[in-house]
């Protein structure tokens, strides 16, 4: 069994009424890219910043790398490195002096910086100054200042905000990089399920302080995959006809719905052999539950993620 | 502790508002020293009571003569160089790499009063040489033992700014902005500047105005003997100062939520 870098039990912080955290309990392994979903202000930035240690908690428990206590958590948190919302550079800095500053406070050696002004293509920005990098330079600078301290865990908040689209699928190259060359546990967060699905392997989902799903890669995709949607008074026949037909991926939602999830080309296939076979069909068509309606769904509709 | 040290430098010799300081603090002494020229010229008697630094000997008491610019130029310094890191959000770079609060904040102190250390001093010699050059160096009246008096009117202005430089670092803290920081420091030094003054209207609160660093700055003769005999009791309202605020200052930023 796989590590766990990250156990936070019964998270909760309250600032005056509002009830920012709700007992969230979360647990990362090593290895995963755990994605953190939520509509803006579901406590994705606060639950970041508890376990960065930059804001305290009401109650609740947080274990880092199998470390817990002030002094363990100060420990554990050098194996760490953030980027949360905004990029935090010094503007007057070049991109070789904002990593030389990160250098230092992580008190490690300046050799890698070249390494990483490379990685992130930022090698040619020269005297140029952070105040004057695009977004996107600001976002993969940030990135590379995380990385100077060579942290075992990376949080990493909204990486993709206000990013173009050739930047966003940089962005993840970038992080699907850091996994694999690098070994890189990673937690990110996104109010984009869409964007967020491309490299996480895990899912919270936050809503209103709460954390109310968690899910694998796998199950997402089987939750809110494509399927035929079959509604018949008929089910017993029909699921008879189905295996008549050879299809096998199929689930019996309720008394008068079947969800198929293979052949999904053979609609009108599938209904020809259910009506030859004497199975009254009242609807039947493809449908595809976007991974921003399961979303809404889950959050109970009224989300703008 | 080291770690930080050395990441300030890196970003404080890169900062404009270093060099920003130290010119206004260099180039006021011989400001002062030709609008001195100047004066006599035109028929004024310079007095120490009043001008404070009158020759190149007074001029260790640069300090003295522009207590109020320090202060004002340093509590500017102190209010963007601690409160940018709270809004560029850089402060998080090192705190979420499990570096401990008290040595953030006190290496950001440490910063503080070496770069008001190193200002003080600059200011000092350039006035000294300023004065020298246009006055000459001549003595202070009143002092036999020059050297000594020296050695201790700087180093008790120094503390008294330093005790101010404390209070600024505690405000930028408990601030997180430089605009409110800038503003809140600002009103601190006007307020116990010339408001302590108040307490010497009642009877039974005289002291209190002893208790703030800007009462002895600011009303106190640094070459008359009555006052040196009080240089003890300003290092240590000076030193309690600095205890308190950074005492107050650590607690509150050890509990204080980082944006």
């Amino acid at each position: 069994m796989s590590e766990t870098i990250l156990k936070a039990t019964n998270i909760s912080k309250r600032y005056s009424k509002h009830k920012a955290l709700d007992k969230v309990s979360i647990e990362i392994k090593r290895g995963m890219i755990y994605g953190l979903i939520g509509e803006n202000g579901a406590g994705k930035s606060t639950f970041m910043r508890v376990i960065m240690g930059l804001i305290t908690i009401d109650e609740g428990d947080i274990e880092l790398f199998g470390e817990t206590g002030m002094k363990g958590l100060q420990h554990a948190r050098r194996k760490m490195g953030q980027s949360i919302e905004t990029p935090a550079l010094y503007p007057d800095l070049t991109a070789r002096e904002n990593l030389k500053v990160q250098a230092a406070n992580g008190g490690v050696s300046e050799r890698e910086i070249d390494y990483l002004l490379n990685l992130m293509n930022l090698k040619d920005t020269g005297k140029k100054k952070a105040k004057n990098f695009s977004l996107g330079m600001r976002q993969r600078l940030a990135i590379a200042s995380t990385l100077i301290t060579n942290p075992e865990f990376l949080i990493l908040d909204e990486p993709t905000n206000g990013l173009d689209p050739s930047g966003i699928v940089e962005m993840r190259e970038i992080i699907q990089r850091l996994v694999t060359e690098r070994g890189i546990t990673v937690l990110l967060s996104s109010h984009l399920l869409d964007e967020l699905s491309q490299v996480a392997t895990h899912y919270g989902i936050l809503h209103q302080g709460k954390l109310i799903r968690e899910l694998s890669k796998e199950e997402l995709a089987r939750e809110s995959r494509q399927y035929i949607e079959l509604e018949t008074s008929e089910v017993e026949e029909a699921v008879v006809v189905l295996d008549q037909i050879g299809i096998r991926d199929y689930e019996v939602i309720s008394g008068t719905d079947i969800n198929i999830f293979e052949r999904l080309d053979d609609v009108a296939q599938i209904n020809k052999s259910l009506v030859l076979a004497g199975v009254n069909v009242s609807r039947i068509g493809t449908t595809r539950q976007k991974l921003e309606e399961y979303f809404l769904q889950l959050t109970g509709g009224n989300s703008r993620a | 502790m080291l770690n930080l040290l050395t990441a300030e430098k890196i970003k404080l010799f890169r900062s404009k508002k270093l060099w920003i300081v130290l010119a206004i603090l260099s180039l006021l002494p011989i400001y002062q020293a030709a609008n001195s020229r100047l004066a006599v010229h035109y028929g004024t008697k310079l007095v120490q009571t009043v001008d404070t630094v009158v020759n190149g000997a007074s001029g260790i008491l640069m300090m003295e003569k522009n207590g109020l610019t320090i202060l004002l130029v340093m509590s500017a310094f102190i209010s963007f160089f601690i409160g940018e890191e709270f809004q560029h959000g850089t402060i998080r770079n090192a705190l979420s790499i499990g570096r401990s609060r008290t040595h953030y904040y006190l290496s950001k102190l440490v910063i503080s009063s070496l770069l008001s250390l190193f200002g003080v001093l600059v200011m000092t010699i350039i006035g000294m040489i300023s004065f020298s050059a246009v006055f000459g160096f001549g003595h202070v009246a009143g002092i036999n033992y020059y050297v000594s008096f020296a050695f201790q009117s700087f180093g008790t202005l120094y503390v008294l700014i330093l005790a101010n430089v404390s209070i600024y670092v505690m405000i930028s803290f408990l601030a997180k902005n430089s605009a409110i920081s800038l503003i809140w420091s600002f009103l601190y030094t006007i307020g116990t500047g010339f408001g302590a003054g108040v307490f010497l209207q009642t009877k039974h609160f005289q002291q209190v105005t002893y208790w703030f660093t800007e009462s002895f700055l600011f009303y106190f003769d640094f070459a008359k003997s009555t006052d040196i005999a009080r240089f003890p009791e300003m290092v240590l309202v000076s030193l309690i100062t600095i205890l308190i605020s950074s005492t107050i200052g650590i607690l509150l930023f050890k509990k204080a939520d980082i944006k």
